[in-house]
């Protein structure tokens, strides 16, 4: 059993521009969490100070109750793009999530991941022969490879049709049952965020913080066309246009605009 | 298909030549005809002139392409992996390009006297620049979102640079690699201009004091192919490295 805890994170840049403040979240292995908010809201910059690729200006990250700075062989990532290394090949892109696994064991789970990933012929392929949702399907697979506690996804399915988005939860959800990690996506969809996570942090802006949270009591697998998934659904979008009528009222010279007409 | 095209202007012209010189319209004496060339060229190449001469000159351009592109890759990685150094080395290298390279001719024959030692030199720092501006300019262009790829997956400093820089950085290195070899060649014909006794140069010079037309044409025909041999050998042992290229390469 792994626990994360972000207590008080915050961020501000050098340029004085406050990315995050007092971000709070806590999670349990076996447990997929939801950021939801639009651009600006520091949801990147919390993935990134997740993940230890920039420092937190205040508060912290722990796991297992031990505070980490920089990056940890527990907490692996998918970024919004694939970011495969176009110099080695699907198989070798996926063990390169693998650095501390033995190489035998690292060849077999590479194969296996391949497998599951519905890439199975494609070990020796070059990433630049492969479609957008398959690149990120490799993406998704090399950050599981290492059996990682922690997975966080940084809109990883934002750049993709909505057939293929659907198809890669599916594949998320079967790949997360098997090793049960925390999973900490950040998302601007309601629906992605609805589907996939038990919780749903909503944030808003100026300077990015948690609105509210929110708890998602579905049980798995998750129908869409259900009236609860209905519910739920409007429930969190109920909680965004909370969310964006505060930042108004804080700025009156901000525009009304929702990114989610 | 694509060869004949090219081909066309070149036989055409040298055709149109031969039969201007063989019927008396045009003299050929500073403009050979291409029979006159093709039996120089055979004639140099039977009493073995010749490869003496191409062994001397790519004896030179391949000694001193070693030395500037190794220092090259040196200075450009020491420069573009740390700031610091960025900052210490690279504004005198700078000043130092902005020398015309023949410049250097004078105080490299005073200082490493008229044999080969200052015709390495030459040659050396004609291909130095190149590389070393190809390999500081790729290094630092390198994507940093790969290189947080290499941090996230638990990957050191070196470990870094070896997995996701060094790749990254080959196709510039190489094609810094092919303009240095270019620049190799045209200071290896300087250096052997400011004096020689060997050396396809040399060829040149003494085609110009023999007033032989010829022999100076050859001269130049046989550093068109050394060039393109030489560029050829440099991209087909590199290719390996560079497979997983999408866009196509190797053409000049």
């Amino acid at each position: 059993m792994t626990t994360l805890s972000i207590d008080g994170l915050s961020k501000t840049y050098a340029d004085g521009t406050e990315a995050l403040r007092d971000m709070h979240i806590r999670a349990q292995s076996g447990e997929i969490v939801a950021i939801l908010g639009g651009s600006g809201c520091g949801k990147t910059t919390l993935l990134r100070l997740t993940a230890g690729l920039d420092q937190p200006s205040a508060g912290g990250i722990a796991i297992n109750g031990q505070a980490i700075a920089g990056t940890h062989p527990a907490v692996s990532a998918v970024f919004q793009e694939p970011r495969l290394l176009p110099w080695l090949t699907v198989g070798r892109n996926i063990a390169f999530g693998g650095r501390r696994i033995a190489e035998p064991e690292r060849q077999r789970r590479s194969a296996d991941l391949l497998e599951r990933i519905g890439l199975a012929g494609y070990a020796a392929r070059w990433p630049k022969d492969l479609s957008g949702g398959q690149q990120q399907r490799v993406a998704i697979a090399r950050a599981l490879i290492g059996h990682p506690e922690i997975l966080l996804l940084d809109e990883p399915f934002s750049a993709l049709d909505s057939f293929t988005r659907a198809s890669l939860h599916e594949l998320l959800l079967l790949l997360w049952q098997e090793l049960r990690p925390i999973i900490l996506i950040v998302t601007h969809d309601v629906d992605e965020a609805v589907f996939l996570a038990d919780r749903v942090v909503v944030m808003r802006p100026h300077p990015g913080r948690v609105h509210e949270a929110m708890t998602i009591g579905l049980p798995r697998p998750r129908n869409k066309l259900t009236s609860e998934y209905d519910i739920m659904r409007r429930n969190v979008l109920r909680a965004i246009d909370r969310s964006l009528a505060a930042d108004r009222q804080r700025e009156p010279s901000t525009g009304a605009m929702s990114p989610w007409v | 298909m694509q060869a004949i095209t090219a081909l066309a202007v070149p036989v055409v012209l040298g055709i149109a030549w031969e039969l201007a010189v063989r019927t008396g319209i045009a003299p050929g004496r500073l403009m050979p005809p291409p029979s006159r060339l093709a039996h120089t060229a055979l004639a140099l190449a039977s009493s073995g002139e010749l490869w003496t001469h191409v062994a001397a000159t790519m004896t030179r351009v391949v000694i001193g392409f070693a030395i500037g592109s190794v220092a090259g890759t040196l200075f450009g990685m020491l420069t573009g992996a740390s700031e610091t150094m960025r900052r210490l080395l690279d504004p005198s290298i700078q000043a130092l390009r902005a020398i015309p390279s023949i410049a250097w001719v004078p105080i490299f024959i005073l200082w490493f006297g008229i044999f080969e030692t200052s015709k390495l030199a030459l040659i050396a720092l004609g291909v130095f620049f190149p590389v070393y501006l190809g390999m500081l300019s790729a290094i630092q262009s390198v994507d940093r979102k790969l290189i947080e790829v290499g941090r996230v997956f638990g990957f050191s400093r070196i470990g870094i640079m070896l997995r996701i820089t060094w790749p990254a950085v080959l196709p510039t290195w190489i094609a810094s690699l092919r303009s240095g070899l270019g620049l190799g060649f045209m200071f290896v014909v300087a250096a052997e201009l400011m004096g020689a006794s060997e050396g396809v140069g040399y060829l040149l010079l003494d085609g110009q004091q023999m007033g032989r037309a010829d022999s100076i044409l050859v001269a130049m025909i046989v550093f068109a192919l050394l060039g393109k041999f030489s560029d050829g050998v440099l991209v087909a042992v590199t290719r390996p490295l560079l497979r997983w290229q999408d866009t196509v390469r190797g053409r000049l």
